[in-house]
């Protein structure tokens, strides 16, 4: 009943609004710029793809929206994974070529210069691949939002879901920068949490790093239920390459990843992952709703959608979505319409914008990686272990260190 | 740090050593007749590995097929770079060809990651050690996989090869006299520039050795020989240009310091092999086996 | 070095056509942030500064360094850190060009000794022990976040939030910087330095001491680099790992080569064209990688008097 009443009242409102928002647009139309790394190491998990998928939502946007017909754009921008070249085309975007809102953002310094011009210019930014935890903690400005992920999310998700599952004995290894420090913290936090303890003290390894021998070895002697590395990128397939190699799997101690992507799955066979259990925030076949999705992605770009260009994706609809209800491209409006918004939609599960900090709160997944024997079609790698509800992923306001 | 640990860590060492030996070696042998840094190394490094990849993925050959067609490969490639690019250098001052072989680096590591993604649909590519060597082996004090110390040993029984070829054979009296003097070895009648050719393809199939052992063990990506080959620079440097003996000595030397110098404090293995080179800068400027400047 | 000018000559044609190109020069550098981005334009100055600074060590002294990025780096980071701890703006500037000189006193001591590759091979790798401290000090460098945020505080009435005026700040650092590299190379010294580097035991026959001109030049060259790399702060406001990357001292090589070594100027018109060309290619689908690497390849087989310098071969044919 309830339900019926709001949608009769949306559908009202949206044919009544129509003209009158178009019109308020601040330069006749809407620009969306997604600033991403189309040449980089990057480049296959965001890059092309996530520009595909902001234009998907532009016009899925405007068919939906008929008064936005014609008035969404969508440009890609390579930042080439440089800092300096994100803050430098985020401003000239905003002031050259009118762009209203930026998204994607890979390489955490390329997403804080990228934000911090976002900031200074009152345009909104929202970063889906970037992960550090600054962006909504001591970085974290008005017109900042982060979606999907960010390191307290992965760490909390695996520590706890594998401490849950009775792997509740960790020897952890973290790169030694900020974003590995950050991981380890957190995992160390959940694992202690729930019960779990650690075999021995976490080892900081040098970064960037090929060969992990030592750390193995010391995991051999230890026997640890679970072996968890922090590592990203390259490193975190050499970890697992040698991990395999070690015959650390086979001795019955098994793999707790801090960030997983689809690349790095890819990039050494679903069977040397296999067992190994990660956290993310969607993967394409997760249920119908994210098919449905992905094989329109697939059908449009040749290659399965990553959760980060369907992010981009789902970020970029609830910009729009945003104007819609603010009824004009107003940064501040729509930073208003934004905060405390609750939506669902095939990426984001029971979201809400948190308003204090912007972070954008979602149901995330713990998945475990197939082995090639169980998967049942092609792209087919991981399996579903639990979900984490959206108000139990995220860092809690307590912890939280943003003031805006 | 107790004698088993210790022991571990020197492994380890050994390992890495291998490589830096292997690479060290290979730009030994083409900067002792060219008198050029081939900075393409690392870049000949990853096409090694992705060579081996390749030869599995295209034609099904497997790892043993792959250690000999991949060097190969690589080395013609070598050929192909030497007689086409570098020798229209020659003659000018050695730090364009540095610069040279800096831009192809550049070009080839983006050329192989569009490549594989427009062929293989990624950039990185899975490879495991062949059937026989996979697994671990008890050494009393360690369980070390099998494949490591095939790769230790190989790596020896290569570089000593190297070293006994130019120092005590026909053909290392060659090159050497081409190195020495090309003008006077040219006038006994011998083709310097074919063997200048030579010899850099056997530098590029080393480099290319390495990439196919270091396949199995290390992730295969196009950017895998950056980090690798400056590292390399600082042990050829602190080994010092003249000496193939020397390069091998110092590769093998520094994998295990390294390593276990990582073991006391973990934060300096990065720079370690770096402040080893600026000490021994300070006592011996042209490095430990490198004869002076002038004397060359 | 085949593209060596003449740049001792003091005969008066050559001299009014130098005056009329730096003239020329002047007045596009004037103009440039109303033709491109003005932080596109501030970009080229710190670059071209730097292109400048790194071929006073290359093109006059004959020093392939491959590890500039160290000071451009250093100093970078450490005109951040000042401008984050509420320093004022020259305060930050000078302190950064200071650390840069400070760190090339050890660096320059240990690699003038030698020369040629073994030069270049020293030098990269001091640049890479700096680009392992700045990822591991994150108190100083924001490790791989960066710096970004900090205040840059208006100075008798100058708000340096409007990138023009940050600009014509950066122009005036260039000028003075690009005339100490001007004076030094016309000076004695300048002279003597490439006596050095023509042949060595020809210079110390009649009296000059090459270790001691290398070494000067090498502070000469790293200094600059440091102002070059402050300018880059303060024009951006962001510093990242990349300022202390290798691929930073490669870049400024290929933007001198670009231009056109011991030509002075040509550095600076070698930054402006990589710089624009990467400009592009952040809209243009295609591989940053591959494209530099053509360039660089293409300018060190064919080009290698680079733009200016083949200007000026062309012009004393005729």
């Amino acid at each position: 009943m309830n339900k019926t009443r709001t949608a009769i009242l949306a559908l009202t409102a949206l044919l009544l609004t129509p003209a009158a928002s178009a019109q308020s647009l601040s330069d006749g139309g809407i620009k969306v710029g997604v600033l991403t790394d189309l040449s980089g190491v990057y480049s296959e998990l965001s890059g092309q793809g996530s520009v595909k998928a902001a234009q998907m939502a532009a016009e899925d946007f405007m068919k939906a929206n008929r008064a936005y017909a014609g008035k969404v754009s969508v440009i890609g921008v390579d930042h080439q994974n440089k800092a300096d070249v994100a803050g430098n085309k985020a401003a000239e975007m905003i002031d050259r070529q009118n762009v209203d809102m930026l998204v994607d953002m890979p390489t955490s310094s390329a997403a804080l210069a990228a934000t911090e011009v976002a900031r200074q210019k009152k345009t909104v930014a929202m970063v889906v691949t970037g992960a550090t935890t600054a962006l909504t903690n001591e970085k974290c400005n008005k017109y900042t939002f982060h979606y999907a992920y960010d390191n307290y999310m992965l760490a909390n998700g695996t520590g706890t879901a594998v401490t849950k599952r009775g792997g509740n004995s960790w020897y952890i290894i973290y790169p030694n920068y900020a974003f590995g420090q950050d991981l380890n913290r957190q995992m160390v936090a959940a694992v202690q949490e729930n019960g779990g303890k650690l075999a021995a003290p976490s080892d900081a390894t040098p970064f960037p790093n090929t060969d992990f021998s030592s750390y193995l070895l010391k995991a051999q002697s230890v026997r640890p239920k679970i072996f968890g590395t922090m590592q990203a990128g390259n490193d975190l397939v050499n970890v697992v390459k040698q991990y395999n190699e070690f015959g650390l799997k086979k001795q019955g101690i098994g793999l707790g990843i801090g960030l997983l992507f689809e690349t790095d799955v890819a990039a050494l066979g679903q069977d040397a992952f296999s067992g190994a259990i990660a956290t993310v925030p969607w993967f394409w076949n997760f249920d119908a709703r994210s098919r449905q999705w992905a094989a329109r992605f697939e059908k449009a770009f040749g290659k399965k959608p990553t959760w980060a260009q369907a992010g981009v994706y789902s970020a970029t609809m609830q910009y729009l979505g945003a104007v819609a209800r603010a009824k004009t491209d107003n940064s501040d409006a729509v930073v208003k319409a934004l905060e405390g918004y609750a939506f669902d939609d095939f990426f984001a599960r029971n979201a809400t914008i948190r308003p204090q900090d912007h972070r954008v709160l979602l149901d995330v997944q713990v998945v475990q990686v197939k082995g090639k024997s169980e998967s049942k079609e092609a792209g087919d790698i991981y399996k579903r272990l639990n979900t984490i509800p959206a108000a139990k992923a995220f860092m809690p306001l307590s912890e939280n260190k943003c003031r805006m | 740090m107790n004698t088993q640990l210790l022991l571990i860590q020197v492994f380890n060492g050994l390992v890495n050593g291998a490589f830096y030996a292997l690479l060290s070696l290979g730009l030994a042998v083409i900067f002792g007749m060219l008198r050029i840094v081939n900075f393409m190394h690392g870049a000949l490094y990853m096409l090694g590995a992705f060579a081996a990849f390749a030869l599995g993925q295209l034609l099904g050959l497997g790892f043993w097929p792959s250690l000999i067609l991949a060097p190969l490969l690589v080395g013609l490639l070598g050929v192909v770079l030497e007689r086409g690019l570098l020798s229209r250098l020659y003659g000018l001052e050695p730090s364009y060809n540095l610069l040279l072989t800096f831009g192809l680096t550049l070009l080839t590591q983006d050329l192989v990651k569009q490549v594989m993604l427009s062929r293989f649909a990624v950039s990185s590519a899975p490879y495991s050690p062949p059937e026989l060597l996979s697994g671990v082996v008890n050494l009393g004090f360690v369980v070390f996989p099998k494949y490591r110390l095939f790769v230790i040993a190989l790596s020896l029984v290569v570089c000593l090869l190297t070293w006994f070829v130019i120092e005590k054979t026909r053909v290392g009296a060659i090159i050497r006299a081409s190195t020495e003097n090309p003008v006077v070895t040219r006038a006994f009648g011998i083709n310097v520039s074919l063997w200048v050719t030579g010899v850099f393809a056997v530098g590029a199939a080393l480099a290319g050795l390495a990439g196919v052992l270091a396949a199995p063990i290390y992730s295969v990506e196009p950017y895998m020989g950056a980090e690798l080959i400056i590292t390399t620079f600082a042990v050829v440097v602190i080994g010092g240009m003249g000496s193939i003996l020397g390069s091998v000595v110092t590769g093998f030397a520094v994998g295990v310091l390294a390593a276990v110098g990582a073991a006391v404090y973990p934060p300096i293995a990065n720079t370690l092999v770096f402040i080893l080179m600026a000490l021994v800068l300070l006592v011996r400027p042209s490095g430990l086996f490198g004869l002076p400047e002038g004397a060359r | 070095m085949s593209a060596v000018s003449k740049v001792g000559a003091t005969r008066d044609p050559a001299r009014v056509t130098r005056a009329a190109w730096l003239i020329g020069l002047g007045v596009l550098l004037l103009a440039l942030p109303h033709l491109i981005y003005p932080v596109l334009a501030l970009d080229i100055l710190a670059w071209g500064l730097f292109a400048v600074a790194f071929d006073l060590l290359f093109g006059f002294s004959g020093l392939l360094s491959f590890g500039h990025a160290a000071f451009w780096g250093t100093s970078a980071y450490l005109t951040a850190f000042l401008l984050g701890h509420g320093q004022s703006v020259p305060v930050a500037i000078a302190g950064g060009t200071l650390g840069a000189l400070a760190l090339a006193v050890p660096v320059a001591f240990l690699s003038v000794r030698s020369s040629g590759i073994y030069f270049s091979m020293i030098t990269l790798a001091f640049a890479q022990m700096v680009s392992f401290l700045a990822l591991q000090w994150t108190d100083l460098t924001g490790g791989e976040n960066g710096l970004q945020g900090f205040a840059r505080p208006s100075l008798l009435g100058l708000d340096f939030s409007d990138a023009q005026l940050r600009y014509y700040v950066c122009l005036v650092l260039f000028a003075l910087g690009f005339g100490v590299a001007y004076r030094a190379v016309r000076s004695p010294f300048g002279q003597a330095q490439q006596a050095v580097r023509d042949s060595e035991q020809r210079a110390q026959s009649v009296g000059y001491n090459p270790a001691r001109f290398k070494f000067t030049a090498f502070l000469l060259s790293a200094g600059l680099a440091g102002l070059a790399g402050a300018m880059y702060t303060f024009g951006h406001g962001v510093v990242s790992l990349e300022v202390v990357n290798w691929r930073t001292s490669g870049e400024v090589v290929m933007m001198t080569l670009l231009g056109g070594t011991t030509t002075l100027f040509g550095p600076v018109i070698g930054a402006g064209l990589v710089l624009l060309l990467r400009d592009v290619l952040t809209t243009a689908n295609l591989p940053v990688g591959i494209v530099t690497g053509v360039v660089f390849v293409l300018v060190v087989l064919f080009f290698r008097r680079g733009v200016v310098g083949t200007l000026q071969h062309w012009r004393r044919r005729r």
